[in-house]
């Protein structure tokens, strides 16, 4: 399956996406593998630290979002993230951004899943690889908790309880939605739709 | 700063006197006279073995690492008071309810346990800013109120009780109240304010900021062992609080009841604006016998030391009692208000008020303990009755928040109550 998601042609994504695909190995990634290692080793070959799952409530799109998170492999051969479910989602699949023929950045479903190489890890974030959740089930608000599983190839499977969190990206950045033009006008729904009503009662 | 003021006299003669290798006293803090070469203490964390081994007794600086944010209590609580404290309060929104308080707190949770290991927020897009080994710890706290607005008033802990007036107050709605609190600290300001921007941006959907306020501290000594601080008075603040091993102190400090709470404790702080001009035309002797200790030292008027403790019956030439009775210490020691004890902390504050066009400072203060009304409330109205400094001292704001038990791995703050 190819299906190639089209999204915005921002310089902002694909740079984002460069470095994600370039340099894993930055000071920040290596200590949060470093710190996370209280688990024994024999079940903690696979670590998942700070998921999370991005609001739809207030969105233009309601029926998708996707889920990030920071994987690590602190065994001494390569995994494979090969997939992903949830029972919030109709459909889950690997993303990666990519470069189209057209200069455009775009979505697709990685072929063969995500590698994560001996004693690395992989940065699953806006603007990079992401676990897409389509044919959503239920709006999330932020604070609600999403479950999901992921399947790596030596046939482990993780169980994640992630938090949902509104996302102060403007959305089109990372997931396309039928009202995204371009417009890189700050006001975006997101925000607009976050009221924060109510006067103090001092 | 590794290299000595090139106006010291030189120490050929120190060392000729065999008091060390040159390259300890390089490295050493001060090269004055010998004191520096007792000392030892090298900047930047550069000791080398062989410094250590010809000073056994030289202790090491304290330099800034990590908290974890895990266990029975908030590590907040107890933490030495760093360089930078920011605490914010909130008000909920109207449609806030027992569900949206978990979800909130589950959020926190999460941006928690990921900044106070070095490592981003969840959704931080300025994911660089996340800095590690900088002391930082999240406390939160909930206001009275919230208790009504999840709809768990009978929930609220006892010793969470409504600060009543005191007549040197002049409270102000800008520093008062809030139905939740955050305390961020760290001996980074950058950190500080960048994880509270990220906890603000979580709690966007369910609060808005009712009050901030930013103050300092220094806890570090010239020789950067710890110490107590002084506050803007230039007074030595915060002496005699209890140590984390003394037989008293989690009796004074962590709450037991109701069930869910045990761990939790009460706060209370005070946004306390010193006048420094009126202060200042006070003599030094005028000043100490306010507070009824030294300023050199914070040693008690009856002591020579900080830690000595104060004698309260020693009179002098004249048969007046050397720490004067409406001295601050006298009214606010735990032998004069029924054994009260609270564990305090201050933080120093200055802004500059644009219209009245002066400088406006004073002192954060916080006081942890196990019941508000039975600790807290009777020192600070002994304080109201009599305490000297109410001269130059007026409390501007007011708030009191009880401060939710610790977690663990795998659990999150207020879970007790609301999983």
């Amino acid at each position: 399956m190819n299906r190639r998601i089209r999204a915005m042609a921002l310089a902002l994504a694909a740079v984002t996406s460069l470095a994600l695909l370039a340099g894993c190995g930055d000071d920040a990634a290596d200590d949060a593998a470093t710190s996370a290692e209280e688990a024994p080793a024999a079940e903690a070959s696979i670590t998942i630290e700070d998921g999370w799952v991005r609001a739809t409530e207030g969105t233009e799109d309601t029926t998708m979002t996707a889920a990030f998170m920071d994987i690590e492999n602190s065994s001494d051969a390569e995994i494979v993230l090969l997939g992903a479910s949830s029972s919030v989602a109709g459909m889950t699949q690997l993303h990666e951004m990519v470069m189209d023929d057209e200069g455009a950045m775009t979505m697709q479903e990685v072929d063969g899943g995500l590698p994560i190489e001996a004693d690395g890890h992989a940065h699953l974030e806006p603007g990079g690889y992401h676990v897409m959740l389509m044919g959503l089930k239920q709006a999330l608000a932020p604070g609600d908790e999403v479950s999901l599983t992921l399947e790596f190839d030596d046939g482990s499977t993780q169980e994640l309880l992630l938090p949902v969190k509104a996302f102060t990206e403007e959305e089109p950045h990372y997931h396309e939605s039928e009202g995204a033009d371009g417009n890189m006008d700050e006001d975006t729904d997101m925000d607009s739709d976050m009221d924060m009503e109510e006067s103090p009662s001092p | 700063m590794t290299t000595p003021p090139e106006n010291q006299p030189s120490s050929a003669g120190a060392e000729s006197a065999g008091q060390g290798p040159s390259r300890r006293r390089v490295l050493s803090y001060a090269g004055v006279g010998g004191l520096g070469l007792l000392g030892g203490v090298a900047l930047g964390g550069r000791v080398s073995a062989a410094d250590q081994a010809t000073a056994p007794t030289t202790p090491q600086p304290v330099v800034p690492g990590r908290v974890s944010p895990y266990g029975a209590h908030q590590p907040g609580v107890i933490a030495p008071t760093p360089l930078a404290n920011r605490l914010v309060a909130f008000t909920v929104n109207e449609e806030f309810d027992f569900d949206a308080a978990g979800r909130l707190m589950r959020l926190w949770t999460s941006s928690i346990e990921a900044v106070t290991q070095g490592r981003p927020a969840p959704g931080d897009t300025a994911r660089d800013l996340a800095q590690d080994n900088v002391d930082l710890t999240v406390t939160v706290g909930w206001g009275p109120d919230l208790f009504t607005k999840i709809d768990r008033v009978e929930q609220m802990p006892p010793g969470l009780v409504r600060i009543p007036a005191f007549t040197h107050d002049q409270l102000e709605a800008a520093w008062s109240g809030g139905d939740l609190l955050l305390m961020i600290a760290a001996n980074d300001d950058t950190t500080v304010t960048h994880v509270m921007r990220r906890l603000v941006l979580d709690a966007g959907p369910f609060a808005r900021v009712r009050w901030e306020q930013s103050g300092s501290w220094r806890r570090l000594d010239a020789s950067h062992q710890p110490h107590t601080g002084r506050n803007l008075f230039g007074q030595v603040d915060g002496t005699g609080n209890l140590a984390l091993d003394h037989e008293l102190f989690d009796a004074t400090v962590w709450a037991k009841a109701p069930d869910w709470f045990a761990g939790g404790t009460t706060m209370v702080v005070r946004r306390i604006s010193m006048n420094l001009d009126t202060w200042d035309e006070l003599t030094r002797q005028e000043q100490e016998l306010s507070v009824g200790r030294d300023l050199d030292q914070g040693a008690p008027l009856t002591g020579a030391h900080e830690a000595d403790l104060p004698d309260f019956k020693a009179l002098d030439d004249t048969g007046n009692p050397v720490i004067p009775l409406d001295s601050h210490l006298a009214l606010s020691h735990h032998s004069a208000n029924g054994g009260a004890r609270i564990l305090r902390r201050g933080m120093n504050y200055t802004t500059y008020d644009a219209v009245r066009q002066r400088h406006d400072s004073g002192l954060i203060f916080v006081s942890f303990q196990a019941d508000l009304g039975a600790q807290f409330v009777p020192i600070q109205r002994s304080l109201d009755r009599a305490d000297q400094l109410n001269e130059w001292t007026i409390a501007v704001g007011s708030a009191e928040f009880a401060v939710l038990p610790g977690f663990a791995e795998g659990t999150w703050l207020g879970q007790p109550l609301l999983g």
